[in-house]
């Protein structure tokens, strides 16, 4: 029992919690789960410091759910002292790994009652919910090459030639080489910059509320799939295949194919991948590639992922890290 | 203008159809002819990746038999030679796809913009090749030294001669290794042209810098040291009519080669 080992227990992971209230809403949604009652709960807390009030009140809250908390364990002294006091077996760690309690199970934080839980706690550690906010940084852009022009199936051959050569036109107009953070400064000191956001967020949630197409497979040369609404992919996507959508890409894993994100004409659906390597990426009516030194047929396959995401601005593909490694 | 249709074949797989078609349409665009490559590959095409061209693909052949846009947006043009041009397949369909009727068409309309269309067959002789042969008048038959690549390269000039549309066909021979001709371990150039009673129109040596050009995306035609890149600009003069001399592969042109036929005369024949 020395080991940090708990019989007809339960390994409640809440070491990434910063707050008291923290640890309190996520147990909450774990412990009402009909297969947690009456188990013994082993709590992982992090670097939290807890006093001897806090976490009996924490107790208290397991044990009103049918539940008892059997061992703590936490890097802090603090915590650990008043677990100790309060008759928990405790176990000291040194370095946390954080890891997901439940893989399928995601807790639902109740705003208003961490805030509540915050006025009695008296925490004041900054909300994490930002922690994100600011990291997405523009990395590269790949210069869009043409446009794909939508030619009907009984087309005209005179028309379809006007708006060949008009969007050929076009694309050459825009400038090969752009730069992403005058473009960001630019945003920032418009003053409708509030409204922008209010119009994207507001067709990030109709892409959103789309369909969604979920596949836990490699998606192989030669593939396709199609999908009206997003994709979620739980693979690879290896190059020679390809994936359109209405609404968003995302792709858990390398994409190397070729991604179309809202191909009805959605400029607001996006591309993400673990792993950007795509021969082509195309969103709406807009196409990028990859660049020709980059000519690799197959991408090496590291441990090292970087999530990226690819947006529409300005009528250019860009792509930007989703988190800084 | 009416441009010369051109199939390269071969029955057997991985003999270097693709490879031939890369370097020989890349030879005669640096020769100053105007050529599209065609790949009828549908399925699984290469023609792209060996030119570098992937990612420059938006339309292919299927696009332009359906209809969905027109036969010159699909033409892709090459990074580095405005005379060459590639009309890809789909990776994401099958043979089926196209018609013999439509690559006859296709071919017919780029007759008139285009002096050379090469068309890049896929390996078998099932509809792949019976499409890519449909409007092809010649017909360029790769083939290797081996028993095997030979007896399929005879089922296909078998195949050839009962099609009236093609008025002529070459033998290509390729990845010819004449240290293991000389050793005996290796059919000869005459032993094959023997058996296939073809004209010959080339010979191309092994060369390991292929798999490097191959992976680069770029023909080995550019590469002018390349012995093997050299054979394959022979191989476009001959096609546009020019005389030349087969590259003479037996000879070891290196210091040390020489050196050894000094020796070698001097100790007479005993190896023989």
């Amino acid at each position: 029992m020395e080991k940090g080992y708990v019989e007809n227990g339960f390994i409640v992971d809440v070491s990434h919690a910063k707050k008291t209230s923290q640890v309190i809403c996520e147990l909450s949604a774990i412990l009402d789960l009909p297969d947690a009652q009456g188990k013994d709960v082993f709590l992982k807390l992090g670097a939290l410091e807890m006093n001897r009030t806090q976490l009996l009140s924490v107790k208290a809250m397991v044990e009103s759910m049918g539940s008892n908390v059997e061992k703590v364990s936490s890097s802090s002294k603090l915590t650990l002292q008043s677990a100790s006091e309060l008759g928990i077996d405790t176990a000291e760690i040194e370095n946390v790994v954080p890891t997901i309690a439940f893989d399928n199970v995601k807790p639902e934080v109740n705003k208003e009652l961490e805030v509540a839980l915050d006025k009695i706690f008296g925490d004041d550690v900054s909300d994490i919910s930002n922690l994100h906010k600011d990291i997405n940084e523009p990395k590269e852009v790949i210069e869009p090459e043409e446009k794909i022009v939508q030619a009907n199936e009984d087309f005209s051959q005179e028309a379809a030639h006007d708006e060949i050569n008009k969007v050929i036109e076009e694309a050459n107009n825009i400038d090969a080489e752009i730069d992403i953070n005058s473009i960001e400064s630019e945003i920032k000191e418009d003053d409708s910059v509030e409204e922008i956001s209010e119009e994207i967020k507001q067709h990030l949630k109709e892409t959103e509320q789309l369909p969604t197409l979920y596949i836990q497979r490699t998606l192989r040369s030669g593939q396709s799939l199609k999908s009206e609404g997003n994709i979620v992919i739980i693979g690879d996507v290896n190059p020679g295949s390809e994936i359109i959508a209405t609404g968003d890409i995302t792709v858990w894993g390398i994409l190397g194919g070729i991604a179309h994100a809202g191909c009805d004409g959605n400029t607001y659906a996006r591309v993400r991948a673990l792993k950007m390597n795509p021969i082509q990426l195309r969103i709406a009516d807009i196409l990028a590639r990859r660049p020709d030194t980059a000519n690799i047929p197959y991408v090496q396959k590291t441990d090292t992922f970087v999530p990226e995401e690819a947006v529409m601005r300005n009528k250019k593909i860009v792509i930007h890290k989703l988190y800084e490694v | 203008m009416s441009g010369r249709v051109i199939v390269i074949t071969s029955g057997k797989g991985g003999v270097g159809k693709t490879t031939t078609n890369a370097n020989i349409g890349t030879a005669l665009a640096k020769a100053g002819k105007k050529v599209v490559m065609i790949d009828t590959d549908l399925g699984l095409r290469n023609l792209d990746l060996l030119l570098g061209l992937e990612n420059r693909i938006v339309y292919t052949i299927v696009d332009v038999v359906e209809k969905r846009c027109k036969l010159k947006q699909a033409l892709v043009k090459d990074k580095k030679n405005p005379n060459l041009c590639l009309l890809a397949a789909a990776q994401t369909r099958d043979k089926t796809a196209v018609t013999e009727e439509q690559l006859k068409d296709i071919c017919e309309r780029l007759q008139k913009d285009f002096d050379f269309i090469l068309v890049d067959c896929p390996a078998g002789i099932e509809q792949g090749f019976q499409n890519a042969v449909a409007g092809a008048s010649e017909a360029i038959v790769v083939t290797t030294p081996e028993m095997s690549a030979i007896r399929d390269a005879d089922r296909i000039i078998g195949l050839l001669e009962a099609k009236e549309e093609i008025k002529s066909y070459h033998l290509l021979l390729n990845r010819v290794r004449p240290k293991l001709i000389k050793s005996n371990d290796m059919m000869s150039v005459d032993e094959v042209v023997d058996i296939l009673s073809a004209e010959l129109i080339g010979i191309i040596p092994e060369d390991t810098g292929i798999i490097t050009s191959t992976n680069k995306g770029e023909p080995i035609v550019n590469d002018e040291k390349s012995l093997a890149g050299q054979a394959y600009m022979n191989v476009a003069k001959r096609i546009m009519g020019e005389e030349v001399p087969f590259l003479n592969l037996e000879e070891d042109n290196s210091f040390m080669g020489k050196v050894k036929s000094f020796f070698s005369h001097l100790v007479g024949k005993e190896k023989k």
